[in-house]
């Protein structure tokens, strides 16, 4: 496994992409002509020491999908796991808690194989800071509360110190974003909440993209070496030096330009 | 390249469809059957009227004791073909491959090498399950997998709600604890085969030499050894293709023994079938026919359709002798299903003597003016005479 764990002063990075398994990225060449998807992890894992599993958004992870993951990756291979849509986006106030339970049950054989860094919560631009929502999300980090969390606010209002505190209290990661200048979008903060871990998310800069509600539009973005220098020198380095450990993702998995910009940004890590 | 192939499958779809419709039947039992006849068979029960021992085909009388506080529904089955069509349209938006069940909520669509326009196939299962919600209130389980037989047995795994995505390279391992009746292809006989040697999962079967399971199951094991290692390769055929059969049914109102009744719902089924067929531009290779008694027996038989045929005159001659063979029993039936199957393109080709090619010219001309008029007028502007308005 090519070393792209970093340690910048005395804080280890670790870069990679958000999801591995991309038939697209065979025609990018970031996996040989032919890569069977069942393969693609072992590939990765050559060049990336950790990812974030998206389709634990989509279903609820399964524990024994779980154990045959945690058996397949490398050692010294670890993740971080989104959280299941039905605790952040669609959200049935009468069935929330026992899909909590099930997530924690089924996303357990990562966390006893040490491979799991954090849950990564992500809350949709229409989760505003109301009264409900605060309410919600406090009950939701209790039930998780076993689990390494991470918290990525999609909209602005709720970038204020009380939220930053009650994380801080609570041991839970803020997501810093890197997205496209819309005025409603949680904007770009170097705030560490977790000593333990800091999370950063790249979902490009497409403006016309993230407007069309096309995934494939919102994610088509290639950073550039001067924008991963400038991340290199400015909010990583100030992350880095109040933590112990930090994961970046690049979640611009159009075209394969998600692998590309994590091997640049792990390259200026190294160089740095 | 690794097939994407998603199950979109509403559970209880003549229920969905109902309370789509009528908003007051949500969270309460409900069975849909023809409510006049108490010996009618159920057609679809809601989740709750299940729990509560109702099945399909049961005798309603039966299924209203089971669940008294039950909601009645006749069936409409051109509502439900509406729905389907509505959510097929939507499935077309994200795939030229889709495959439709018969009006039963089952779709089958084929997102292989979409993900450089739609996005990783997993994102756009959910984004068609969630437009199946938001804009026809139906709420499918979807499951992804490299086949339609994995995906399946993921959809029978949720059923009725939830989704699941079986990864690439994990097909054996999903099924492997999985007990064998939830494999599609298996039929009860192989079940009770496999059951004789305790061989009870899939996981256990797909141990199994070739060798060893042909002990078991006969000229079936290569069959049944590729279902219970998840193994399949069969296509998602594109919508208005799907030829695996086409089939008809009628229930009798009251259980009868009169020839004249049967024979004129056997010649209704047969228009039905036919008209499909044609439609389709398909040939029917063979039939199957179900008799349904009074005591529950069926009586199935089939017979080979020698050449391949999608006219009526045709159809309904062989369907008779089936009929012969499948109705020996004394006590009344109940219903009949007629099943055509081994089904071909329609071939245009004519015989080549003469006065069998007038006689098969007649009936497929007799055939193409009735199919005109049933189009431009209705399915009961003309009808045979053995069936004057409906057989009863």
């Amino acid at each position: 496994m090519q070393n792209n764990t970093r340690t910048h002063t005395v804080c280890r990075i670790r870069v990679g992409t958000s999801g591995y398994s991309y038939p697209e990225w065979i025609t990018a060449g970031f996996y040989p002509p032919g890569t069977p998807a069942r393969k693609m992890l072992a590939a990765y894992a050559r060049r990336f020491p950790v990812t974030e599993l998206n389709y634990t958004w989509y279903q609820m992870p399964k524990e024994p999908a779980m154990e045959r993951l945690a058996e397949r990756a490398p050692a010294g291979f670890t993740f971080t796991a989104k959280l299941t849509r039905s605790l952040t986006h669609e959200i049935d106030p009468g069935s929330w808690r026992r899909q909590a339970e099930l997530y924690r049950h089924g996303i357990s054989p990562l966390l006893q194989a040490k491979r799991l860094l954090a849950v990564l919560i992500q809350l949709p631009p229409s989760f505003g800071r109301t009264a409900a929502n605060r309410r919600y999300l406090a009950s939701l980090l209790d039930a998780l509360e076993a689990l390494p969390l991470a918290v990525e606010f999609r909209h602005r209002c709720w970038a204020v110190d009380r939220v930053f505190r009650e994380l801080e209290k609570r041991h839970i990661t803020l997501v810093t974003v890197d997205t496209p200048p819309l005025e409603y979008l949680f904007p770009t903060l170097d705030v560490v909440t977790n000593p333990d871990l800091f999370y950063v998310r790249f979902h490009g800069r497409n403006l016309t993209g993230w407007k069309s509600g096309n995934i494939q539009q919102q994610f088509d973005y290639l950073y550039s070496d001067q924008q991963l220098r400038d991340w290199v020198r400015g909010p990583l380095t100030r992350m880095a030096a109040g933590s112990r450990r930090g994961v970046v993702f690049f979640n611009n998995h159009v075209r394969g330009q998600a692998p590309r910009n994590a091997a640049m940004l792990a390259e200026l890590l190294e160089a740095g | 390249m690794e097939r994407a192939i998603v199950h979109l499958n509403v559970a209880d779809f003549a229920v969905a469809v109902e309370r789509v419709v009528d908003r007051r039947l949500a969270g309460r039992p409900v069975i849909v059957a023809p409510p006049a006849a108490a010996r009618a068979p159920v057609y679809d029960m809601s989740d709750e009227a299940y729990r509560a021992g109702v099945r399909k085909r049961m005798p309603l009388a039966r299924a209203l004791r089971l669940c008294p506080e039950a909601c009645l529904r006749p069936p409409r089955p051109e509502l439900y073909q509406r729905a389907m069509d509505d959510l097929l349209r939507r499935a077309l938006d994200f795939s030229p491959l889709v495959e439709p069940g018969p009006a039963d909520g089952h779709l089958f669509v084929d997102l292989t090498g979409t993900s450089r326009l739609l996005g990783p196939p997993v994102d756009a299962a959910w984004k068609l399950r969630r437009r199946a919600r938001n804009e026809l209130g139906l709420d499918p389980i979807w499951t992804l997998a490299t086949n339609k037989l994995v995906a399946k047995v993921a959809s029978r795994l949720v059923k009725p709600a939830g989704e699941y995505i079986v990864a690439a390279g994990d097909e054996e391992a999903f099924l492997a604890p999985l007990p064998l009746h939830l494999l599609p292809g298996l039929k009860a006989g192989d079940l009770e085969r496999l059951a004789r040697l305790n061989l009870t999962r899939a996981g256990q079967v797909a141990g199994l030499t070739a060798d060893q399971l042909r002990v078991a199951v006969g000229s079936r094991a290569d069959l049944i050894a590729a279902a219970a290692k998840g193994l399949d390769a069969e296509p998602v055929l594109p919508a208005g293709r799907h030829t695996e059969k086409v089939s008809a049914g009628h229930v009798f109102a009251g259980d009868t023994n009169c020839p004249g009744k049967i024979k004129a719902a056997l010649l209704e089924m047969v228009q039905e079938a036919g008209h499909r067929l044609r439609s389709g531009k398909l040939a029917a290779g063979g039939l199957t026919l179900v008799v349904a008694h009074s005591d529950g027996v069926r009586c199935i038989r089939r017979k080979r359709c020698r050449p391949e045929s999608a006219n009526d005159f045709d159809l309904f001659e062989l369907a008779c002798q089936v009929l012969e063979l499948a109705w020996t029993r004394r006590v009344r039936v109940r219903s009949l299903h007629l099943v055509c199957w081994k089904l071909r393109p329609l071939s245009v080709t004519l015989p080549l003597f003469a006065a069998e090619r007038r006689q098969v010219l007649r009936r497929r001309n007799l055939v193409a003016a009735l199919d005109r008029i049933r189009s431009r007028f209705g399915s009961r502007a003309v009808c045979f005479g053995r069936t004057p308005a409906k057989a009863s």
